[in-house]
C-alpha cells in the first residue's frame, strides 16, 4: 500500500491524493473523493494495429518469397501469421459488433492547487448502446457492457505543458487514475488521455482521445509567521496592539482609577500598595491596510526560481500571513507601465483572490490603471506597502518614490536572484561591473529615501529578511 | 519495483528473441554481399527496435527554443526510432536471410517459431498486455499455427521430382491437416 502524501498546509480543495496510480475508481464511475466530474461521449475510431501490420509483413513476405524461390517451407513460415490475422478477421454471429461509442467519466480531485502539490484524475469507461440518444444526464453508466469481455482497455495519459505525472502512465483497465503535479504557477491543460480498446486477437485497435480539464495552479506560499506592523494604525478594530489605550488584551500600564472604570479592570496588588484604587490599561487592538505591489515586468533567473515566481510566492505568503491577523489586504500588479489592482479586504477568501488576480495578471499584458493614479479604493491611505521587485525597471522604481514622497510606509523586498553572466572579455567585464554599482545605487537612492531593502533567496522563510522590521512597530516619517 | 520489473521482462524477451532469430538465421555465416548486408539490416533494426521500447516511455522535451545540439540530436534519433517499422524491416531482413541459405526446411520452420515470438513479445511489450492473458486467448491458433509449420516443414523435406503414390498421399495428408488445423482455430 503505497503512502498518503502530506499536502501543503492550506490545501485548496479535495482530500490529500496517494501516489502511484492507484485504481481508486470503479468501473463506471470515478472514486469518490473526485471534486469536479465530467462525462463524454465520444466515437471510436477502428484500425488495424501494429502487431496486425507486423503479422501481415510475415505473412506476405513468408508466401512471395516462398512463390518465388518455390521452397514450401517459406509458406509454412507464413502459416502462423496468416491463422492469427484470419482468426481475428473471422466474426461468428454470436460475437457482438465492436463498439462505435464509448462514453468515458473524468473526475479530477482538485481544480486549484499549489506547486508541486499531488493532484489525481480518475477515468472510467463506460458503454453506449447503440440506439441511445445519450445525454449527459442519462443513466447509461452500466458496465460491463456485453462487448467487455472481448476487448481489452488500456489508458495512457499524455501529460501538457508544464504537468508533471507522479504514477504510471498507462495503465490497463475499466477505469484508471493518474496521479499528477504542476511544478510551476500557472494556468495548465493537464493533457491529454487516450483510451485504446484492443480485440481478442490484439489485430484491430479502437482508440478515443479526449483532452483533460484545466486547473489552476497557485504560487507556494512562501513561510511567514511574523508581520510588519505601522506605528500608526486606523481606528479598526484588529489584532495589532496600538499605542494607544483601549479594550484589548495587551498589558500597558497602571493608572488611578476614575469613575466610569470597569471593576473588574482594578489593579489589587497596586491598590493595596500605593492605598489608592489603581486599574490595569491595555493597548487597543487595530487592524491595518496592507497592499501588496507585485512587480510582474521582469522574469529574470532560472525557472522555479526566477523573479517573478518569487514575487508571487512570496505575496501569497505575505497575503497569508497579514490575512491571519485579520488585517485587510489587497493586491497591485505592476506590468509595464500598466496596473491591475484588487482591493484591500478580509477574509479566507481574499487569499484566493489575490493569487487570482496575479495569475490573471500573467495572462496577457492589458493596459489597466497608470500606478501613480491609482484609485483611493486600491491604495488606502496610511496602508502599508510591501513591494516584491527584483528593481530592474526604471519606471517601477520611480514609482516606489512617488509613493514614498506620498507618505506611504514602503517595504521593498528584493527578489532579484541572478547575476549577468561572467565573461572574459574586457567590455564584458566592464558592463558587469557598472549594471551591479547601478542596481546597489537603486538600492542606496531607495534606503536614502527611508524604503527599506530587504533581499530574499526565495528559499528561507520572508521572516529571516523581515525581522529587523517585524520586532517593533514601523515608525513611518511622512 | 516490481512494476519496472514486470515492464522490463517483455522488452528483454523481446530483446532476446530477436538476437536469437538473427543468430538463428545467421549460421552458418554466408560470405556474398547480399547476405552481409541482410545481416547487417537484420542487426540494425533488432537493436532500433529493441531501443526503440526501452525508450518507450520519454517524453520529448517541452520547450521548442534554445535547444542545445545534444538535445537536438536525441531528439532527431528519438524522431527516427519512432518513426521507422523496424520489427517489420527485420522481419523481411531474417526471412530473406534465410533465402539466401540452402533449403533446410526445419531450420526455417523454427525461424518461423522464433519470428512469431518476436512479434508476439514486441506487442506486448508495447502494449503493456497481461502475457497469461494474451496467450491463453491465441494458445490454439498458436498450436495450429506451430502443426502448420511443422507440415510446410514436411512438405519441403518430399522428394519433388518424383511423382509416386507415396508422395502423393503425403501431399494430400498434408492439405488435410491444413484444411483440419484451420478449421478447428477460425470458428473460436
Amino acid at each position: 500500500m503505497s503512502p498518503v502524501i502530506p499536502n501543503v498546509p492550506g490545501r485548496l480543495d479535495g482530500p490529500p491524493v496517494s501516489p502511484g496510480g492507484v485504481a481508486g475508481a470503479t468501473a463506471g464511475s470515478v472514486a469518490p473523493d473526485s471534486v469536479a466530474t465530467s462525462r463524454t461521449e465520444a466515437e471510436v475510431r477502428w484500425r488495424p494495429s501494429r502487431h496486425a501490420r507486423r503479422l501481415v509483413t510475415l505473412a506476405v513476405a513468408g508466401l512471395l518469397l516462398a512463390t518465388l524461390t518455390r521452397r514450401p517451407e517459406l509458406a509454412g513460415l507464413a502459416a502462423p501469421g496468416l491463422l492469427l490475422l484470419g482468426a481475428g478477421a473471422a466474426r461468428p454471429g454470436r460475437r457482438p459488433a465492436r463498439p462505435e461509442q464509448v462514453g468515458v467519466l473524468v473526475g479530477l480531485t482538485a481544480t486549484r492547487l499549489y506547486e508541486g502539490e499531488l493532484a489525481a484524475i480518475d477515468v472510467a469507461v463506460y458503454g453506449v448502446p447503440p440506439d441511445a440518444q445519450s445525454s449527459p444526464t442519462d443513466n447509461n453508466t452500466e458496465y460491463p457492457t456485453p462487448w467487455d469481455a472481448q476487448y481489452d482497455t488500456r489508458w495512457a495519459l499524455h501529460p501538457g505543458r508544464g504537468v508533471e505525472p507522479a504514477s504510471a502512465t498507462a495503465v490497463n483497465g475499466t477505469a484508471a487514475r493518474f496521479t499528477f503535479t504542476v511544478p510551476r504557477w500557472g494556468r495548465r491543460q493537464v493533457g491529454r488521455v487516450d483510451l485504446v480498446l484492443h480485440d481478442r486477437w490484439r489485430l484491430t485497435e479502437g482508440r478515443v482521445s479526449f483532452t483533460l480539464p484545466v486547473v489552476d495552479c497557485y504560487p507556494h506560499p512562501a513561510a511567514q509567521r511574523t508581520r510588519v506592523v505601522l506605528s500608526r494604525l486606523p481606528n479598526r478594530l484588529g489584532e495589532h496592539p496600538a499605542r494607544v489605550a483601549g479594550e484589548g488584551t495587551e498589558f500597558t500600564g497602571v493608572r488611578e482609577y476614575v469613575p466610569g472604570d470597569r471593576q473588574r479592570a482594578i489593579n489589587w496588588a497596586a491598590t493595596t500598595r500605593l492605598g489608592r484604587l489603581q486599574v490595569n490599561t491595555f493597548a487597543a487592538e487595530r487592524s491595518q491596510d496592507v497592499v501588496l505591489l507585485v512587480d510582474a515586468t521582469s522574469d529574470v533567473g532560472k525557472p522555479g526560481l526566477s523573479a517573478l515566481d518569487l514575487g508571487l510566492r512570496g505575496a501569497a505568503g505575505a497575503a497569508r500571513a497579514y490575512l491571519d491577523a485579520r488585517d485587510r489586504v489587497g493586491v497591485i500588479t505592476y506590468q509595464w507601465g500598466g496596473a491591475r489592482w484588487l482591493p484591500p479586504s478580509l477574509g479566507r477568501r481574499q487569499v484566493y483572490k489575490i493569487v487570482d488576480a496575479m495569475l490573471a495578471a500573467d495572462a496577457g499584458w492589458s493596459r489597466g490603471a497608470v500606478i501613480s493614479r491609482l484609485p483611493r479604493a486600491a491604495l488606502p491611505p496610511g496602508a502599508l506597502v510591501v513591494a516584491f521587485s527584483p528593481l530592474l525597471d526604471d519606471r517601477f522604481v520611480e514609482a516606489l518614490r512617488d509613493m514614498r514622497e506620498r507618505g506611504f510606509a514602503l517595504i521593498v523586498v528584493d527578489v532579484l536572484n541572478t547575476e549577468p553572466p561572467a565573461r572574459y572579455a574586457f567590455a564584458d567585464v566592464m558592463a558587469r561591473r557598472i549594471w551591479l554599482m547601478e542596481q546597489q545605487a537603486i538600492r542606496f537612492s531607495l534606503r536614502e529615501l527611508g524604503v527599506p531593502v530587504v533581499h530574499w533567496d526565495g528559499v528561507t522563510p520572508l521572516d529571516l529578511p523581515l525581522a529587523p522590521y517585524t520586532r517593533r512597530p514601523l515608525v513611518v516619517r511622512r | 519495483m516490481r512494476a519496472g520489473v514486470f515492464a522490463a521482462a517483455p522488452r528483454l524477451a523481446a530483446l532476446l528473441l530477436g538476437a536469437a532469430c538473427v543468430g538463428w538465421t545467421a549460421t552458418p555465416l554466408l560470405h556474398s554481399g547480399l547476405a552481409g548486408m541482410a545481416l547487417a539490416v537484420s542487426i540494425v533494426a533488432v537493436t532500433a527496435g529493441a531501443l526503440r521500447l526501452a525508450l518507450l516511455e520519454v517524453p520529448e522535451p517541452e520547450h521548442d527554443y534554445f535547444r542545445s545540439a545534444p538535445v537536438r540530436a536525441w531528439l532527431v534519433f528519438l524522431g527516427v526510432l519512432r518513426l521507422l517499422p523496424w520489427e517489420e524491416i527485420a522481419v523481411v531482413a531474417l526471412i530473406w536471410l534465410e533465402v539466401l541459405h540452402p533449403a533446410r526446411p526445419w531450420h526455417t520452420a523454427a525461424l518461423g517459431a522464433g519470428l512469431v515470438a518476436y512479434l508476439l513479445a514486441t506487442h506486448i511489450a508495447e502494449s503493456g498486455a497481461a502475457p497469461g492473458r494474451l496467450l491463453r486467448r491465441q494458445a490454439k491458433v498458436l498450436l495450429a499455427g506451430a502443426c502448420l509449420l511443422a507440415v510446410g516443414a514436411g512438405f519441403a523435406m518430399l522428394p519433388a521430382t518424383g511423382a509416386g503414390a507415396g508422395s502423393a498421399l503425403l501431399r494430400v495428408l498434408a492439405a488435410v491437416a491444413v484444411v483440419a488445423a484451420a478449421a478447428l482455430v477460425l470458428p473460436a
